[in-house]
């Protein structure tokens, strides 16, 4: 053990009180005179060895050595002294604490959850703060948050604490982790502390520029959840189709959640009525996968419920929520001109195309367009055939010429199985001077497929509305006769209805609410589960994003027209297996969690104050235990 | 004390007439060589036999044993003990420290007590009294037969206390003016900076059988202090810073009694006596208990 360093030794100065101290206390001190028949016996008592010993001595000033220890303790006290444990003393330490939703595990029935724990470490990080250091608490989950600003100030460190609440999203590292670099470029941070249960993601894609402390939390309980919830379309209504799994407790591990093995009752919902209750039998890592058939021509929400029987550490992902919208068919907006795509769509069973018979729909689910004029209903996929986008017109032309498509992306949901290999195409593209295929990623293209002078198909993503771009047309090349070009409108249309969901629905998963098409520029009040209240305006769009949905239950979304419900549940097999990572893996450098706690210099001040008051008391007693000099 | 009906202040009637039938118990026999009550170890002319012994020429006829003569037929001398005078000296140490309490008080009754003891018992008392140093002692001079007593008891009525005349040296200038073998009773404190040995051994010389009788005041017997006091010598006037008296007290005692140790072995070595009265109890305690049980009185 290194010896006791002092945080403020500038207090030292205060050292110099002594010399007055002393001098006053024999300038002040009034012997009480009393006269005796002689002072034969007491100059004798006085001059024996005995009494001038050194024990003897200190007991004749004892008052002016406890004064003495008094002011000392004081000063010593003022001067914050600590025990170094042998570690660097960090002036300014970020806490990243783990808020996840693995985080509210129990350890036991009526036992306290890892963010307690986790709360108890930050405590004590908080009161063996010394005077020079500064905290930063960041609390991390799906992403991560500044709790306070670096500071000193205990009582607003722990406000913070105690404000933080387990959040029901997944764990994601690499924010805080983000955060804390970012921190750094404005303090000297040397060392970053991660306090986490450890059901993080194992490999981490940050390139470290700190030390990194984990300190893992134990593990909580047994634990049963739904890790998945979807349903797929069927002739007569949805398959829906849950899974449900067990903590298992890895071989050799000392670490992680226990097996569980348990009797797990289950329910389904439809619009809150049971249509469904079971019991299914949960084997520690061992998914339970149930399927139900819900027949329904309208739009319904479904809600499973589970019930294990014994010990469950994490209630939170024991439901689930799941949207079912109203089955129809696809609508599609195709000009007549298109003919080509109007026939290949013709083939495509559960699609009503426009314009026909009846009238149009003011939004479709897919529209085809040849023409930077924008015609007919709007619809979230588009497919624009044969010309260049405003956007792109600085970036490339089309010309007159031949061209070929050289390279696509096969992976592309737009292009699988789809074979573009010797097509001749009567549409050239030619890019600007100086344009390369970063220009159009800067634009929010991404090249699907490309000549030799420039790319011909592109794809956008952008607010909610996905835009396939045709730089060629179609009827100008030689795809329209290849048996891939219905595949490609195929594709599209699966597309389309994937973004409709007409083929299949998931369940919402928490963090944020997925883009609502609503009145644009209008408020809306979003009432969440326990009693959360919060109010956002959709865009010119009409979308409104970024709603925050951190808890798992039931949204509702009012203020423009019909009340919008969203089911939000967990869904995360990692968090509901409670699985524990003792090495986080970062690209160049492994951190093991710690085995030992997290080593603090001890403040010394809080001793150094109560041998004061004790020296204190002390002293009064030894003043007071008798008049001052008076014979007994 | 109703002292029209008292014959002194010192005494009450009732004690004085106690102590009047008592007398001192000396260990040895250090007598003057005129006729007194006591006994010497010599032949004398006293009534009290002692021992017969052959005639020597010269013999005083008048001691012959005639009925011994008339059966033996051969002239043995009657041989008596002889009645020599005692003297009493008794030396008061009125410093100022026997102001304390009830010590000079004590001491002149423990004085008066001994002195008519002497007077009833035909010895020839003579009391000394040192306040002052360098001074000369008050002194009343020898005096004998119970006629004396009144002026006795007056002398040391009137005797005031306070000086600072050290015992060992009070005991030197005493000697200086004091003639006569006995016994010498000193009553002080015997608290001082100075050695007793040498007037000790001076008293020895001067053919005085040593009655040493300390009286202490309970400051001094059971100082209870505390906390940190400067004494002054009620003599000298001089003063000590004494820190945590109470801590002291025990080293205090011990030196007290190594005091009072080392007076009775200077006693004991010159066949003299010594005793420590607490000024506090009663003359009656004093002189018909404590002394008498002690064998210094009968």
């Amino acid at each position: 053990m290194s010896l006791p360093g002092f945080s403020a030794l500038i207090n030292a100065w205060w050292f110099l009180l002594l010399v007055p101290l002393i001098i006053f206390y024999f300038l002040k001190l009034q012997r009480p005179r009393m006269e005796i028949p002689s002072l034969a016996l007491w100059r004798q008592v006085i001059t024996d060895q005995r009494v001038n010993s050194p024990f003897q001595k200190f007991k004749r000033n004892l008052l002016l050595l406890l004064q003495v220890l008094l002011l000392c303790a004081l000063i010593l006290g003022a001067m914050q002294p600590y025990l170094s444990r042998g570690t660097e003393q960090a002036q300014y330490l970020p806490v990243l604490i783990d808020n996840s939703a693995s985080m509210a595990a129990l350890d036991g029935p009526g036992g306290k959850s890892r963010l307690d724990e986790a709360k108890e470490k930050v405590s004590q990080l908080i009161d063996d703060l010394l005077a020079d250091q500064r905290l930063c608490l960041i609390s991390i989950n799906s992403t991560a948050r500044k709790l306070t600003d670096f500071t000193d100030n205990k009582r607003l460190l722990k406000e913070a604490l105690s404000r933080l609440e387990v959040s029901q999203v997944p764990s994601r590292l690499e924010d805080g982790l983000r955060l804390a670099q970012a921190m750094s470029r404005v303090q000297q941070i040397d060392t970053v502390v991660l306090i986490s249960d450890g059901n993080v993601p194992q490999e981490i894609d940050f390139e470290l520029p700190f030390k990194l402390n984990f300190q893992k939390l134990t593990s909580g309980g047994a634990n049963v959840g739904i890790v998945d919830f979807n349903a797929r379309r069927s002739r007569t209504g949805w398959d829906v189709f849950a899974r449900i799994e067990g903590t298992l407790k890895a071989e050799g591990s000392s670490g992680g959640p226990p097996t569980a093995k348990t009797m797990c009752e289950y329910e389904l919902l439809q619009n809150g009525n049971s249509i469904k209750q079971e019991s299914v039998s949960i084997e520690g890592g061992k998914a339970e996968r149930l399927v139900f058939k819900v027949s329904t021509t309208i739009a319904i929400s479904l809600e499973l419920r589970i019930k294990p029987d014994s010990f469950d550490s994490l209630p939170a992902d024991n439901v689930a929520y799941l949207e079912l919208p109203a089955p129809r068919p696809l609508t599609v907006y195709c000009p007549r001109q298109m003919e080509t795509y109007r026939n290949a769509l013709a083939n495509i069973p559960d699609v009503n195309l426009y314009p026909g018979t009846e009238n149009e729909p003011k939004t479709v689910d897919l529209k085809f367009a040849e023409g930077p004029i924008s015609l007919g209903p709007q619809s979230s996929v588009v497919m624009n055939v044969g010309f260049v986008p405003e956007d792109l017109s600085s970036l490339v032309e089309l010309v007159a010429g031949e061209s070929e498509i050289i390279d696509w992306r096969s992976t592309s949901p737009l292009l699988q199985h789809v074979q573009l290999l010797d097509i001749q195409i009567a549409d050239d593209p030619k890019l600007a001077k100086g344009v390369a295929e970063r220009d159009f990623e800067l634009a929010g293209y991404e090249i699907l497929a490309q000549s030799r002078s420039g790319p011909l198909i592109l794809e956008r993503d952008l607010s909610g509305r996905l835009d396939y771009q045709l730089l060629f047309h179609t009827d100008r090349s030689s795809l329209v006769y290849r048996v891939g070009f219905p595949i490609l409108v195929q594709n599209l249309t699966q597309i389309a209805a994937q973004r409709a969901h007409l083929l299949d629905a998931k369940a919402q998963a928490t963090g944020v609410l997925p883009i609502q098409k609503i009145t644009p520029d209008t408020e809306v009040q979003i009432s969440g589960p326990n009693g959360q209240r919060e109010t956002a305006t959709s865009d010119s769009n009409g979308l409104l994003s970024g709603v925050g949905a951190q808890s798992v239950g039931g949204y509702e979304i009012t203020g423009s027209g019909d009340p919008i419900k969203i089911g939000v549940s967990l869904i995360s097999s990692s968090e509901t297996g409670l699985r524990v990572a003792e090495t986080l893996t970062f690209p160049e450098v492994s951190i093991s969690a710690a085995t030992t706690a997290l080593k603090t210099d001890q403040p010394l001040w809080h001793w150094f104050a109560v041998a004061g008051l004790v020296l204190l008391l002390v002293e009064w007693w030894y003043f007071q235990k008798r008049p001052f000099g008076a014979p007994g | 004390m109703d002292s029209t009906k008292q014959f002194s202040s010192l005494l009450e009637n009732s004690t004085l007439s106690r102590v009047e039938r008592m007398r001192l118990l000396p260990m040895r026999r250090m007598t003057n060589r005129s006729r007194g009550e006591h006994l010497a170890g010599k032949g004398g002319t006293s009534t009290e036999f002692n021992d017969y012994r052959d005639y020597s020429a010269g013999d005083d006829m008048r001691y012959v044993d005639w009925n011994i003569f008339s059966r033996l037929n051969r002239p043995y001398v009657k041989q008596y003990r002889h009645e020599e005078e005692m003297h009493v000296m008794i030396l008061i140490d009125a410093s100022a420290s026997m102001r304390f309490g009830d010590k000079f008080e004590k001491a002149r009754q423990l004085a008066a007590c001994f002195a008519v003891m002497g007077l009833m018992n035909m010895e020839k008392v003579s009391l000394f009294a040192c306040q002052h140093a360098g001074q000369t002692p008050q002194i009343l001079s020898p005096c004998t037969g119970r006629m004396s007593i009144k002026r006795v008891l007056s002398f040391l009525e009137n005797l005031p206390a306070g000086g600072d005349f050290p015992i060992d040296m009070a005991v030197e200038a005493v000697l200086k003016q004091h003639r006569g073998r006995g016994v010498c009773v000193l009553l002080s404190d015997f608290l001082t900076f100075g050695a007793m040995e040498r007037p000790m051994n001076q008293l020895f010389s001067a053919g005085l059988e040593v009655f040493g009788i300390q009286i202490l005041c309970g400051l001094e017997l059971n100082p209870e202090l505390t906390g940190d006091l400067r004494f002054v010598d009620s003599e000298t006037g001089m003063t000590l810073d004494v820190s945590s008296v109470g801590d002291l007290i025990g080293f205090y005692h011990e030196h007290l009694h190594g005091l009072q140790e080392h007076l009775a072995g200077l006693c004991r070595q010159r066949s003299g006596r010594f005793v420590c009265l607490d000024s506090g109890l009663p003359l009656e305690t004093l002189v018909f208990d404590t002394l008498k049980r002690k064998g210094w009185v009968q």
